[in-house]
């Protein structure tokens, strides 16, 4: 009987994650802005593709350099080299657009009275925090599975073939990425009222991330290992270069964890003030 | 149904509500009364679970609105002051995600929802983006997501605020239809509304309860007056023969004649000295007669006897019976306050004295 009770409970649980997830989405695909952002970010992302690969800076051209200047020692693999210069640009642009993704994620809430209706309905707020994460996740890898087709249109084009290790493992830390930031971010935007503040300090946050991330690298010992264990961008950068650590899935997990649970603290804790 | 015991909220320095108690009977509609910035937002917002009290507790179905809060969530519907609504979301689509977060199963969906659109009559605009609709359309979206998913306990913060009369009317017949099977709890400072939909009211002002009980324990408490406005035609003498009969019987408070000479008077040639004179040549002007007697007292019978056997002629008789409006006013603001009567202008008044010689010596006081 109880086990019974257990099962019904997480599947209202999941229901109302569900419940939650399907608006988010509804909302993302009615919404211009988010046509705006995505299509900015396509614009950007096919711009550095163009440059990286084709373009007088690019991987094609300097590896023929190197081999007019005959240069041979090391063995440069493009294609790696290309989706690891590829990748490192799109976790840096996904940087910039992630915090106008999540800003509006409980501004709008509280903007619109709605959170009046989610408080004051039968489902948990961390419940909520997740229903939301997923969406705009999900929104998020929307839009880079062109990305995606087009990273995996060019590795198969190499000869040899490359084995799709790092296609899958990039893109699968560039997503992980994306959820820490995102789950921060959408800390951040329980925080306020405002979406123009909860961008700003989102982009602030993403800019201590880089400085920590910075830090990291230039102090040496302990200290700086154990800041470069905690950096998101450190942990991103290994496993663009095929670094498979299962700390890092532990970190990223628990940065995502860290802002849900935050988030639903917040959405408590700030009813309790004067509004 | 809901208890509400010694709730206090205290911002700060600021005392929103202060030791607030009350009931709601299962079945019943509670009116909620109080000047902007009473308390009862804040109360409606504790009892329904989305801000905490300073102390006190409250109970709705026997759940405790801060220690089960996800139990009392299960049972209530609730307005709040701002319909919470998605704007990019059509009516439809909207009501469905309520009746999914309010845990209605999943093959009732479909029917609570239609029956909340019918019976907040928005069948016609179900496919219609909620940002497109006007204010009172969207004010009734807002009442069905309160009751879509047939709460047994449902509270409006000011359900009828933005909405045309007759949209007012649907709503009042709305929430009447509602009690009996569901136990109400209605937040308003418009007080027809109240007399009109509610078992019992509970006036709050300042953060305290003033009064509670059924609009007419209410008025028979508190009402100071009622009266009767009377339109009479005849001689001066005959008026006030009328009003020292009148005077006399027991319950009157006071008698008030009201002319409409002003106009009449500055219209006329400016040599009339003589008022007295002036007015009775109006004699056949019908006057305004205001009659103020102790609450609860019906003297339709004898004022007409009265206005009958002294030979004027009665064309218009109205009972003005305390409202609920003058027991606010009384109780929120400390003082009967006198509505001012659009159609006379002070100068208007005459108030006869008492001691008439009917023949001759007429004294009339202008004031």
């Amino acid at each position: 009987m109880s086990k019974n009770n257990w099962l019904k409970e997480i599947q209202i649980i999941i229901n109302n994650i569900m419940a939650i997830y399907r608006k988010e989405l509804q909302g993302y695909f009615t919404l211009p802005l988010a046509y705006v952002i995505a299509g900015i970010f396509w614009l950007l992302a096919g711009y550095f593709l163009i440059a990286l690969l084709l373009g007088g800076e690019g991987i094609i051209q300097q590896l023929a350099t190197r081999d007019q200047l005959g240069i041979t020692k090391p063995p440069i693999d493009a294609a790696y080299e290309f989706l690891k210069s590829y990748l490192s640009v799109m976790g840096s642009l996904s940087l910039f657009i992630l915090p106008m993704l999540s800003m509006g994620l409980y501004t709008e809430e509280r903007k619109r009275g709605t959170l009046e209706l989610l408080a004051t309905s039968p489902i948990t707020n961390w419940a909520v925090a997740i229903g939301k994460l997923a969406g705009v996740l999900t929104f998020y890898v929307t839009m880079i599975l062109p990305i995606i087709l087009i990273e995996t249109m060019v590795i198969s084009a190499t000869n040899p073939p490359i084995s799709p290790h790092i296609l899958i493992l990039g893109n699968v830390g560039l997503i992980l990425l994306a959820g820490g930031i995102l789950s921060l971010g959408m800390f951040v935007s329980s925080l306020t009222d405002s979406t123009v503040l909860a961008a700003i300090l989102t982009f602030a946050l993403v800019l201590f991330l880089w400085i920590i991330d910075v830090l990291a690298n230039a102090i040496g010992g302990n200290i700086g290992a154990g800041l470069q264990h905690l950096s998101l961008l450190n942990n991103y950068q290994n496993m663009i270069k095929g670094v498979l650590d299962t700390s890092s899935f532990i970190i990223f997990f628990s940065y995502i964890i860290l802002g849900v649970f935050l988030t639903a603290q917040s959405v408590d804790a700030l009813r309790f003030q004067r509004s | 149904m809901i208890e509400v015991e010694k709730l206090s909220k205290i911002y700060g320095k600021t005392t929103a509500l202060k030791d607030v108690s009350f009931h709601v009977n299962k079945g019943e509609i509670l009116g909620f009364l109080g000047p902007n910035g009473a308390g009862k937002t804040t109360t409606m917002r504790i009892l329904s679970g989305y801000l905490p009290a300073t102390t006190g507790i409250a109970r709705i179905a026997g759940f405790e609105v801060h220690e089960q809060t996800m139990a009392v969530r299960q049972v209530i519907g609730y307005l709040p002051e701002v319909p919470p609504l998605y704007p990019e979301m059509t009516v439809e689509d909207f009501l469905y995600f309520v009746t999914r977060i309010k845990q209605v199963a999943a093959g009732d969906r479909s029917r609570r929802v239609d029956i909340a659109l019918s019976k907040c009559g928005l069948l016609e605009k179900r496919q219609v983006l909620i940002k497109k609709l006007s204010k009172g359309f969207r004010q009734r979206v807002g009442v069905a997501q309160a009751l879509v998913h047939d709460p047994p306990v449902i509270i409006l913060d000011e359900p009828t605020v933005g909405l045309d009369p007759r949209q007012i009317i649907e709503v009042r017949n709305l929430i009447k239809s509602l009690a009996n099977d569901h136990t109400i709890i209605l937040s308003t400072h418009i007080l027809p509304e109240v007399s009109m939909t509610c078992h019992r009211v509970a006036i709050i002002n300042k953060g305290e309860i003033v009064l509670e009980g059924t609009p007419d324990q209410m008025i028979a408490q508190l009402a100071k007056s009622e009266g009767y406005d009377l339109e009479i035609t005849g001689e001066l003498e005959l008026i006030n023969q009328a009003v020292n009969l009148i005077k006399n019987l027991p319950g009157v408070i006071d008698v008030e004649i009201i002319n409409n000479l002003s106009s009449n008077l500055s219209n006329s040639s400016p040599n009339n000295a003589d008022l007295v004179d002036t007015v009775k040549e109006y004699s056949d002007q019908p006057v305004i007669m205001q009659i103020n007697c102790e609450a609860l007292q019906d003297l339709s019978k004898e004022i007409v006897g009265a206005i009958i056997n002294s030979g004027l002629t009665l064309s218009e008789m109205r009972k003005n019976k305390a409202s609920l409006e003058d027991v606010f006013l009384d109780v929120t603001t400390g003082a009967t306050m006198k509505e001012v009567k659009p159609d006379y202008l002070p100068g208007d008044h005459i108030i006869l004295q008492e001691n008439v010689n009917v023949n001759n010596d007429q004294s009339a006081d202008v004031n």
